[in-house]
Formats: C-alpha cells, sequence, structure tokens
C-alpha cells in the first residue's frame, strides 16, 4: 500500500561508507533508484517486500471475495442459473486456492517480513535478495494461475484436487495444469522464503534476545516457516506426479493402470493439514501481540503459549487423514487419527484460556485493532469447538462434505486467520506508514465483518446438519426440507451475509484511502506498545535502529519506558518513546552494511512462468526458459550482495544517498 | 459476575440455542440429526453429547470474554499487575480440556469399532458409482428369494430391519454414498471395494446425495434407498426378477420399443427386449460410454426418480403421495410404481429431448478427445417429438 | 535453489557474529536439505507403494543390472571422499588441491549420472518406458529426480572451479566449498538409500 509518502529521514546518522568485497561481477550495473517504481522492482529492503507482499494479498483477497459472492450469489435460490455448472466448480476451486495461497499465505508473509526483522532487532532478513525473489514467484504463481481463466477456463477440481477427478480424462481443460504448476512455483516462494526467516529468527537476534525473550508473533511465525519447510516439498511431490500424469502421459492416478487414488490424499493432507495451521498461527501470533499492548498487560503465560504453538506445529503432523475419515480407512487408522485430532485440540485450547486471561485483571482498551482480536478469540472458538465436533470420527462420516465443514472452516479461516490479519492491520499501520488508520471506520469495519460473516458461515452449520453438501452448483427445493426456516431461507441469510461482509471489507479499503489522504501522523507509539519494532520510527529507516538494541526483557520497549517501584510495586514511567529514540539517534551506529538492489531476484523468478507455459503447450519454450533460468542464477551468485559504489548505474556521485533514501 | 450480567448472558445464550433449534428446517430429507437406523443411532447418541459439551464450553468461553470486556474495560485504574501467568492455572486448564477429551475420546474409539461391524450381515448390495448415477447390483442371495442378481439404479430397496452389507466401488472418479438418516458417508473408490453398513427401522424412502466431489453434474448425483416390510420386498424382488414384455403390435409402445432399440438399446439394457430377429438385444455401454454403463430400465417404472435420482418420474401430486405416506402404506404406493395417470411427462420428455440441458454432462462429442469420443453421461440424441411419444409410450410399459 | 543460497554470502556472515554462531548460509543448507529430506521421502513412498504395480512391461527384478549399478553406487560414493578431500583443501588455503578435488568429484558424480543415463537406455530398449507401468513412471520419476540433484551438484562444481580459478569468490572460499560439500554427501546418502530400497530389496 504504497500511497503514504514518507519523508526523508536524514539527520542523526552518518553515512556510512559501503562494504566493497571484490570487483564486480554481475552482468547488469547495480539498480540505483531509491525513488520511483525501480526502487521496488529491483528492491531487497525487507520492509518495501512486506508491502508488496500486502498489496498483492490484498488484491486476491479482493478477487477471491468476488469469487466467493458469485457463489453465494448463485446458491441464494434453488436452482440457481448465475454461474453454470462448470463455472461454478472453477468458481469454488479458484475461491479457495486464491484465499490460501494467493491472500493468506502472503499477507501472513507480508506481516512476518516486515515485523521479525524489526521485532527481533535486525537490519534486514538473512538473505534479502532470496527474501525478493520469493515475492516475485508468489506474484508470478498468482497471475500465473489466474490466466488460466483466459486460456480455456480455471482449474474445476476444488482446491483438494482429488484423483483422479484431477486426470486429463476428467478435467480436459488446461485448468489443472495452470493451478498445478502455479502452486509449484508458489511452492518455491514459501520454500524459500521459510528458509530465510528461520535463519534470520536463530541467527539475528539482537544481542540479549534469548529464544525465550522472543515476541510470540516471531515466535509463531517461526513454527510456521518450519511448517512450510516440512510441508511444502510434500506438495511438491503431488504436483509433480499430476503434473507428469497430465502433461508426460505417467499413469500415477490412473486406476486403469493399478494406480491407488487414495496415494493423491495422504499426500495432499500431509501438507493439506499442516497448511491449516500455516495459515492461522501468524493471526494466533499477531493478537498475542495485541491483547497485551490493549489490556496494558503481558501476555498470560508466554510460556505456555510459545510451547503450544511448537505443540501444534509437532502433533499437526499427525492428524492428516482426519481429512480421510470417510474414505475408506479402516476402523484402526481412523480411531486413531481421531485420537490425534482430539490430542491437537488441547494447545489450541490453552492459546484460548491464555488470550482470556490476559484480559482478565487488564486495563482494555478498545481500538480497532483489540476488536479484531477479541473477536478472534470468540469466532474461533466457535470454529474450534466445531472442529472437535469432527475429530469425533463417527460423527464426522455424517458431517464431512456438509456446509458445516465449510461453516467450520470459515469460522477458523475467516474468524481466526482473517480477524487476525484485520487486528494486525490496525495495530501495526502507523508503523508502517506513520499514519494511523481512522479508528471509527476501523470499528463500523470490524462490526460489519462481525456481523457479516455470522450471517454467512452462522447459518452453514444448520445447512450442512441438515444435510446440504457442498460443492454442489445448485441445491433442490425438493431436499430443502418445510417450515419457515428452511435450508432455503437459511442460503438466503447466508447470501445476505456475504454482501454485508463485502460492504465491511469495502469500508477497510475506504478507510486505506481516507488514511493515506489525511495529513495527520501517527505519534512514534500510538498504542503504548511493548516490542522492539516500536522503538523505532514511523516508518522505520531503512536499515530499520540507528543502534541495535540490546534486550534485557521480554516485552523490552515496555521495560525501557516503565520501571516498577520497589515499594509500592507499581509501574511508573521513566522514558518517553521519544526520549528512547533521541537516545538512539545520538548513539547511531557510525558504519552500518545494508544489502544493494539487484535486478537478479524478478530477473530469476520471471523465467519460472514461462518454463511452465512451456511444460504446458511447447517444450522448447520451457528450455528457453530453463537457460535463462540457469544464466539468472549465475548472475545472482557472481554478485555481491553489498555492492560496491562503481557498480552502480548511474556510479553514485560522492556520498551515496541510496542507504538512506525515502520509502516512496 | 454481577446478577445483571449472569442475566444478560444466560438469556442471550438461552435465546440462541431455542433460535438454532426452532431455526431448522422440518422434515428436511437428510437431516442428519434425525436418524432411522441403527448405525445411524449409534452415531447420533454419540455425537449429541460431544455437540452439547462443545455448545457448554462455547458458551463459558464467550461469557468469560464478555466479563472481562465488561468489568476490565479502561476506566482510568492504575497500571495493572504485570503478571507473566500462573503456572498452576495454566496446566490445570491444560488438564482440564485433555480430560474432557480422553473421555469423549474413550467413547470415540469404542463407536468406530462398533460401527465397523460387519459380522452379522443379513444381505449384501454391490452399490458402483460413476458419473453421476449410482448402480445398485444384487449378487444372487437365496434366502431372500434372490435367485438370481438383480441390477438397479438411483433407488436402492431394502428390506426393513435386515443389515445390509454396502460393497461401495466406482467406475470413473471418487464418488460417496451417503443416506444421512441410515448412516454416515462412505467414499466409493475407483480399484478399491468399501464397505458400509446400514439397516432401516421402518419403512420408508431415504434420501441421500454424493458428497464426493465428482465433477461436473456433481450437484445432480443423488440417490434414494427404499425400505419395504418383508412381504413387501419380496413382492419387488418376484417383479425385478421378470424380464420386460414386448408391447402389443400396432400401439405407439411397440413403436416406441422401435425407437428404443434404434437408439437406446446401444446402452441402456432391457431384459428379455429382443431385436426384430427375434435375437436378444444386447446394451453395449462399454463402446459408447466412457464409465462403461448405463442404467438398466428393465423395470425403470418401478422406481420414482430417475437420471441418477435427478428428477422424479412421479408428477407433484403423486410424488406427495408416496413420499408423504405412513410407514405403513409408504411399501404398497411404492410398488405400485409409475402408472400412466402419475407419469411426470414434462421432465421425462425433456430429457428426452436434449437430456444435458437438464443435467450438466461431458456429452458433446466433439469436445470428447481425450476419451476417444466416449460420453460421460446422455448426451442429446436428436429424437424428433413424434420419437419422443413413443418411446415415452413404450418407457412407460417398463413396470 | 541451494546455489542461490550458496552464494547469499555477504550479509550477516561478513563482519557480524550470529546469534547461534553458525553462520546464516550453513543454517539455510541444513534447512534446505531438510526439506529435501521430505521430498525424496515423498517421492521414494510412491514407489515402494507402486514398485509391485505392473500389468503390462517388465518388472522390477527383470531390468535391474545389480553389479553395474553396484559400481556406479560405488563410484558416487568415491567423490563424496574426493568432496571432503577438496575441502579440507579449501580449508588450507591450497587453491590448486582444492579445485582439483572439486574437478575429480565432478568427473566421479559425472560418470554416475552417465551411468544412469546408460541404465535408462538399457532399460528402455528392454521394454520399461516412463509410461509404461506404475513401475516404470515412479522409478523414473524416483531416480531421475536424484539424478537431477547429482547433475545440479556437478554444475555447481563446475561453476566453483571456474570462479576459484578466477578468484573472484565473494566472501569466505571455504565456507563455499563446504556447503556445497554439504549438499554433495545429502545427495549421495539419498543414494544409499534408493540403491538400497530400489535395488537391493526385492519387490
Amino acid at each position: 500500500m504504497a500511497i503514504i509518502e514518507r519523508p526523508v529521514i536524514t539527520e542523526g546518522v552518518e553515512l556510512a561508507p559501503l562494504a566493497t568485497p571484490s570487483r564486480a561481477q554481475g552482468a547488469f550495473k547495480r539498480p540505483v533508484s531509491a525513488t520511483g517504481w525501480k526502487s521496488w522492482l529491483f528492491t531487497v529492503d525487507h520492509k518495501k517486500l512486506g508491502i508488496m507482499y500486502g498489496v498483492m494479498a490484498m488484491f486476491f483477497f479482493i478477487l477471491g471475495g468476488l469469487e466467493a459472492v458469485l457463489i453465494r450469489l448463485q446458491l441464494a435460490a434453488p436452482n440457481g442459473k448465475v454461474l453454470s455448472a462448470s463455472v461454478y466448480n472453477q468458481m469454488f476451486t479458484m475461491h479457495a486456492t486464491t484465499m490460501v495461497f494467493l491472500f493468506v499465505m502472503p499477507m501472513a508473509a507480508a506481516f512476518a517480513n516486515y515485523f521479525i526483522p524489526l521485532q527481533i532487532g535486525a537490519r534486514d532478513v538473512a538473505f534479502p535478495r532470496m527474501n525478493a525473489f520469493g515475492f516475485w514467484c508468489i506474484l508470478g504463481a498468482g497471475i500465473f494461475i489466474n490466466l488460466s481463466w483466459f486460456f480455456g477456463g480455471a482449474a474445476d477440481g476444488g482446491w483438494f484436487m482429488y484423483a483422479p477427478n484431477s486426470g486429463p480424462i476428467f478435467s480436459p481443460s488446461h485448468g489443472v495444469d495452470f493451478w498445478a504448476l502455479g502452486l509449484q512455483i508458489a511452492g518455491i516462494a514459501s520454500l524459500t522464503g521459510a528458509i530465510n526467516l528461520i535463519v534470520t529468527v536463530l541467527n539475528m537476534r539482537a544481542p540479549g534476545m534469548s529464544l525465550m525473550k522472543m515476541p510470540v508473533f516471531t515466535w509463531l511465525t517461526l513454527v510456521v516457516q518450519f511448517l512450510l519447510l516440512f510441508a511444502v516439498p510434500v506438495i511438491t511431490v503431488a504436483l509433480f506426479l499430476l503434473s507428469f500424469q497430465r502433461n508426460f502421459g505417467a499413469t500415477f492416478f490412473d486406476v486403469s493402470a493399478g494406480a491407488d487414488p487414495l496415494l493423491w490424499q495422504h499426500l495432499f493432507w500431509i501438507f493439506g493439514h499442516p497448511e491449516v495451521y500455516i495459515l492461522v498461527l501468524p493471526s494466533f501470533g499477531i493478537i498475542s501481540e495485541v491483547l497485551p499492548v490493549f489490556s496494558k498487560k503481558p501476555l498470560f503465560g508466554y510460556p505456555f503459549v510459545v510451547f503450544s504453538g511448537a505443540a501444534i506445529g509437532f502433533v499437526g503432523w499427525g492428524v492428516w487423514a482426519h481429512h480421510m475419515f470417510a474414505s475408506g480407512l479402516g476402523p484402526v487408522s481412523v480411531a486413531v487419527f481421531s485420537i490425534s485430532t482430539m490430542a491437537i485440540a488441547i494447545p489450541t485450547g490453552v492459546k484460548i484460556v491464555n488470550w482470556t486471561l490476559t484480559l482478565w485483571g487488564g486495563k482494555l482498551r478498545f481500538t480497532a485493532a483489540m476488536h479484531f482480536a477479541i473477536g478472534l478469540i470468540v469466532l474461533f472458538t466457535i470454529g474450534g469447538l466445531s472442529g472437535v465436533t469432527h475429530s469425533v470420527a463417527p460423527s464426522d462420516t455424517q458431517q464431512t462434505d456438509t456446509y458445516y465443514i465449510v461453516a467450520h472452516f470459515h469460522y477458523v479461516l475467516f474468524g481466526g486467520a482473517v480477524f487476525g490479519l484485520f487486528s494486525g492491520f490496525y495495530y501495526w499501520w502507523p508503523k508502517m506508514f506513520g499514519k494511523t488508520l481512522n479508528e471509527k471506520l476501523g470499528k463500523a469495519n470490524f462490526w460489519l465483518m462481525v456481523i457479516g460473516m455470522n450471517m454467512t458461515f452462522g447459518p452453514m452449520h444448520i445447512l450442512g446438519l441438515q444435510g446440504q453438501p457442498r460443492r454442489m452448483y445448485q441445491w433442490t427445493e425438493a431436499r430443502a426440507g418445510e417450515g419457515f426456516f428452511n435450508l432455503a431461507f437459511w442460503n438466503r441469510i447466508a447470501s445476505i451475509g456475504s454482501l454485508i461482509l463485502t460492504l465491511g471489507i469495502f469500508l477497510f479499503i475506504v478507510n486505506v484511502i481516507k488514511t493515506s489522504r489525511s495529513k495527520e501522523r501517527a505519534p512514534l507509539d500510538p498504542w503504548d506498545a511493548r516490542t522492539l519494532e516500536w522503538m523505532t520510527s514511523s516508518p522505520p529507516k531503512e536499515h530499520n535502529f540507528d543502534v541495535i538494541p540490546t534486550v534485557h526483557h521480554l516485552d523490552e520497549f515496555f521495560h525501557r519506558k516503565y520501571e516498577q517501584d520497589p515499594v509500592t510495586h507499581e509501574y511508573k514511567q521513566i522514558a518517553t518513546a521519544e526520549e528512547i529514540m533521541a537516545d538512539q539517534e545520538a548513539h547511531a551506529d557510525k558504519h552500518i552494511h545494508m544489502p544493494s538492489p539487484s535486478y537478479w531476484p524478478i530477473v530469476l523468478a520471471s523465467t519460472l512462468p514461462v518454463i511452465m507455459i512451456g511444460v504446458i503447450y511447447s517444450i522448447p519454450v520451457a528450455i528457453v526458459g530453463g537457460i535463462f533460468l540457469v544464466l539468472a542464477m549465475f548472475g545472482w551468485a557472481l554478485e555481491p550482495s553489498t555492492a560496491p559504489e562503481t557498480d552502480f548505474d548511474p556510479p553514485a556521485s560522492g556520498e551515496s544517498t541510496k542507504e538512506l533514501a525515502p520509502l516512496v | 459476575m454481577s446478577t445483571k450480567i449472569r442475566r444478560i448472558v444466560a438469556g442471550v445464550s438461552g435465546l440462541a440455542a431455542t433460535a438454532f433449534l426452532a431455526g431448522c428446517a422440518k422434515d428436511a430429507p437428510q437431516d442428519t440429526w434425525q436418524p432411522k437406523g441403527s448405525n445411524a443411532k449409534i452415531i447420533d447418541d454419540l455425537q449429541q453429547p460431544v455437540f452439547a459439551i462443545a455448545g457448554v464450553i462455547g458458551v463459558i468461553v464467550t461469557c468469560a470474554v464478555v466479563y472481562c470486556i465488561i468489568k476490565f474495560r479502561d476506566r482510568g485504574q492504575a497500571m495493572p499487575e504485570q503478571t507473566h501467568g500462573k503456572p498452576a492455572l495454566e496446566i490445570g486448564m491444560t488438564i482440564l480440556p485433555a480430560l474432557i477429551l480422553a473421555g469423549v475420546g474413550v467413547f470415540t474409539f469404542r463407536t468406530v469399532f462398533d460401527l465397523s461391524k460387519t459380522s452379522d450381515t443379513q444381505m449384501v448390495v454391490n452399490v458402483t458409482g460413476q458419473q453421476w448415477w449410482w448402480e445398485y447390483d444384487y449378487p444372487a442371495q437365496p434366502e431372500l428369494g434372490i435367485t438370481q442378481p438383480i441390477i438397479t439404479s438411483g433407488q436402492r430397496i431394502i428390506p426393513v430391519g435386515t443389515k445390509v452389507l454396502l460393497r461401495e466401488t466406482s467406475r470413473d472418479v471418487i464418488h460417496s454414498y451417503w443416506i444421512p438418516a441410515l448412516n454416515g458417508k462412505r467414499d466409493a473408490v475407483p480399484g478399491r471395494v468399501h464397505t458400509l453398513r446400514l439397516d432401516a427401522d421402518e419403512p420408508g424412502i431415504y434420501a441421500g446425495q454424493c458428497t464426493e466431489f465428482c465433477g461436473l453434474s456433481h450437484a445432480n448425483m443423488r440417490m434414494e434407498t427404499v425400505a419395504l416390510s418383508k412381504e413387501d420386498f419380496a413382492a419387488w424382488v418376484a417383479n425385478q426378477l421378470t424380464n420386460a414384455k414386448s408391447p402389443a403390435e400396432k400401439t405407439l409402445a411397440k413403436e416406441g420399443e422401435g425407437v428404443f432399440l434404434n437408439q437406446c438399446v446401444r446402452c441402456h439394457q432391457v431384459n428379455g427386449l429382443k431385436k426384430v430377429d427375434g435375437t436378444p438385444a444386447i446394451a453395449a455401454p462399454d463402446e459408447n460410454v466412457w464409465a462403461g454403463a448405463a442404467p438398466n430400465l428393465t423395470h425403470l417404472m418401478s422406481r420414482n426418480t430417475f437420471a441418477g435420482a435427478a428428477f422424479d418420474l412421479l408428477s407433484k401430486k403423486c410424488r406427495a403421495d408416496v413420499w408423504g405416506a405412513s410407514s405403513e402404506t409408504v411399501g404398497k404406493k411404492y410398488l405400485a410404481g409409475v402408472g400412466e395417470e402419475c407419469l411426470n411427462q414434462t421432465d421425462l420428455r425433456r430429457w428426452l429431448r436434449n437430456a444435458p440441458a437438464m443435467k450438466p454432462m461431458y456429452a458433446d462429442p466433439a469436445k470428447l478427445t481425450s476419451t476417444n469420443g466416449k460420453y460421460r453421461g446422455m448426451p442429446n440424441l436428436g429424437l424428433t417429438e413424434d420419437d419422443i411419444d413413443k418411446l415415452v409410450a413404450y418407457l412407460s410399459t417398463l413396470k | 535453489m541451494s546455489d542461490v543460497a550458496v552464494h547469499e554470502a555477504d550479509h550477516g556472515t561478513h563482519g557480524h557474529t550470529t546469534s547461534t554462531g553458525l553462520s546464516n548460509n550453513k543454517v539455510a543448507m541444513w534447512l534446505f536439505l531438510g526439506s529435501e529430506c521430505l521430498l525424496f521421502g515423498g517421492l521414494i513412498s510412491t514407489y515402494m507403494l507402486y514398485r509391485g504395480r505392473v500389468s503390462v512391461g517388465p518388472r522390477p527384478g527383470n531390468v535391474f543390472d545389480i553389479p553395474f549399478t553396484s559400481v556406479s553406487s560405488f563410484i558416487l560414493l568415491m567423490s563424496s571422499l574426493t568432496m571432503v578431500l577438496a575441502v579440507s583443501a579449501a580449508q588450507n588455503r591450497d587453491d590448486r588441491g582444492t579445485t582439483l578435488w572439486l574437478s575429480v568429484t565432478a568427473l566421479l558424480g559425472a560418470t554416475f549420472v552417465g551411468g544412469q543415463v546408460y541404465e535408462f537406455t538399457a532399460m528402455y530398449n528392454e521394454g520399461l518406458g516412463f509410461t509404461t507401468s506404475l513401475f516404470g513412471s515412479s522409478f523414473y520419476t524416483l531416480t531421475g529426480f536424484h539424478g537431477v540433484h547429482v547433475t545440479v551438484g556437478i554444475i555447481m562444481l563446475m561453476s566453483l572451479v571456474g570462479i576459484i580459478k578466477r578468484s573472484t569468490i565473494p566472501g569466505d572460499k571455504a565456507e563455499v566449498v563446504e556447503l556445497i560439500g554439504l549438499y554433495w554427501h545429502f545427495v549421495d546418502v539419498i543414494w544409499i538409500v534408493i540403491f538400497t530400497l530400489v535395488y537391493l530389496i526385492p519387490a
């Protein structure tokens, strides 16, 4: 959301001489633009990349939302005629694919990219160019997958893409090819991002910040990156098998050749279930930051929240077959996975208890961010409890593939993941853009979203329990039952709810535009926050911190502002954020090495969709793409990550202003 | 918690519960909370307490949050104690849900194995899914009067109170067989045979729907299970074992038989149908349809739905009469089949005129390169109105 | 991918200490290899599920030439030894030794890949194509993926030789050699698993 101007901050820091490791190696001169579109295209700054992740994810959120509205319009009345069966099937497939892979995951990556280095007191991530590469990959993947709409239709097998329905015979359009290959690109983005962030968190913490002094958002995002690291290769294998079948004639899911369709289900869900936690844990992290700040209390039971997050990360690997209770696994497997699924409810419950106890005895300020955070607790609890009813396998054989499931995972993913992300928007907006989102609009946004989401997804519990299956392009009155409150009524309510939800999200966009036009600057520490990311200017300078802080406490920033009176045990303020900032600027580091912008991430990433298009339509194109891929890798490998002065185009004259260039 | 708040919370949660229960449709045919067979009841007995426990926990959490919101609002109080938690409380709050879940787990474990029991099966039906209808094949079971295999589709007939084992598989993609009133669902997976046991307590028509996404017309893949009293079931079996009789010469139906031999018999079998030269007419769906099967129409009018149970063969009035019948009378009414006065001519004719327009199917020969021109579903046969008249007359004789 | 990670040399290692004491690049490589384990785990599982499923064409026992593959496996194992020598030479700042042993390693790897190409050709001539049976599809996919990994390794080794010759490697040279060494050993270990499961244990 690059609509907000950032003032140039140049005072207080001496310009550091750049490291010159060796002579220039890259085929290109370095990009030097500090402003304009080039400064975004070739940036390796984790903050700019975070913002770009956010803009991209928001775009796909709106796209996926529009797909959802079309689905609800189709289902508002029996025998809906808005969409044809074929388009409807593409619509729900792409709605899920978009929301999971192109909205929630990149939006979580946006926050992770922007705030993990800030929260751990680092100046950037471990591999800045790889970070940029990941963003261009996911953007390429999003565009690539959606191109299929214009090339004969999108994927139509559901996001779970069960074999053999995904095979070349049953889904003859190229939609599934675009989907499978596009997700491979997205997988590369996730994998590089995961490695990058894990190394960043493990290796680049500020002095004194032990693992158990890390902010919870950083902790839970770290867990997510480990989940990604191990889950992505499994889906990669599954997608390879699918693509080899569709594009090269292999028979991995061809039953007539002896294949077992359940192989896909196992591979998909071994990835797919950890994926659920990949989607929701970042939001858990966000509200674990928001609740303490607006309760003026530390997070209750920090180690329990951290370890339960890690426990979810472990147990999350042992529950995948609960997606397959109806697929004929045999009673022993069903019973075991049933029990393991119940087990994972325990660490999840621990989190809800801790959040509630964080509120308990606090001094609660109901900002928009706090609204969304508290909304998450309640809505996620509903989703979590309906999840427990699924873990009871016999009960699940009645509920699975009905709207009850749709209700359940929307409470978890919308009430959980999305509400957490919105909480993050309101909480961190002043940090990212130096302006506070309008609180009044924010609360209206919240209430419309709460009402809309409960109206949309609440009735789906009833629809599902009364037997309406999901993924049906039409429903019939013959199965809708009698009485005023029949399934027709609830379908209509859900459709109306989706419009209210849309209005709520529209208010958010209005809020963003309104805020960007406002001249009012946010205070340095608008929420009286507790963690390191607030111990810098808003938005932060390119190098984040003038001096890397030494950490002594969990909630370091709070402890720099407040001190406990040893006698009365009352807390009194000893410093303001402004004073702390001024002190930092006075002691600014003299030599700050920042990584230089580079052409290679975007060049390398752009070869991938070319290769994929070649795989679908013409192998020579793929080979050409592959050659460029190898060349780009060499260009990348031979380019030092911090450039010498002479390596700029045009060469920077005298003192480079590159380092402290404004964001926009 | 102050009494006022408590009263509000109690009121709201009571209201919510009532609204939820009152808010449900009456007689939704696929209601999962109205079990009519022993396995469905076993599931229901397990899930009702689980739903209740989940509901209570949900209300407690919500109340706690609401209480915090009201009680701890910022009223200018002093900075709260910076507590990092109380380990004893934390551990307690971890063990408590673990205990609840352990209890639920024990009952779940037992129920899973109860439901998987098949040793006391009294009858077997092979259930085969394909895009987008179900075929039922009753292997010969002389003790039930089934002296020869019976093949039917759409509606599966079972004797009441009999433990029936379904042996499910599929001819193309994964489907899922689900009659909510009788048991949970079980996927029909190509290349595998999965079993599902069910039985019905009383005669009736129990609705179901394919619940594994199976392509274009997934929404139109429905099915019913019809439970009949033992005597009615014997009558149904006896009828199914007979061959179709050729209509009398010089009737419209006889002409319809000619059209059927010309067009329909390529895929649809009618037992006892003879070609003009007197040899048996054998359908060859495997040459024309990807799944290799099409519904056997020998006793079409003994069923009251067609095209994957997506459409009614009964007119609206007659349908209400049969489907709404009491458990005592439903058997007789069902066995009467679809008489001329009850036939839903409109839908049947529309279907014969252009089937893919009523139910989306991959039936455009130009787009079937991946299946070597084989259809997935019934194509538009391009019949004339005359032919349709004749065919309807003929099909009406297939009781 | 690892190529990407390996040369991201400067930031975080140049003049900075890390929280764990391990260099960023090394941690990244270990993480990447951890992820690779799951990739090969999925491919191996697929092969194990499908290796007996042959409706047409040869069965596993009919096409494997175990003596031949044993020799090429031995060659690949030897390349791990030469890789160790390369790493040790790099740590001693012995550029000539490093390039020599890297080249030998690459040569041994190339011999292995050549053997694999020969083996695939022979199997193809015996009637086992990629699309012949599930056994064929899953066999070629698994061993093909491994072969691609070895090939990528060879390209990295050769590039490294070229870069060292021009002595233009950014950052710590010994570490880059060590990182590629980690990758190379990983690929070898995976081959031991594949060789055992695919060739030695009868279906």
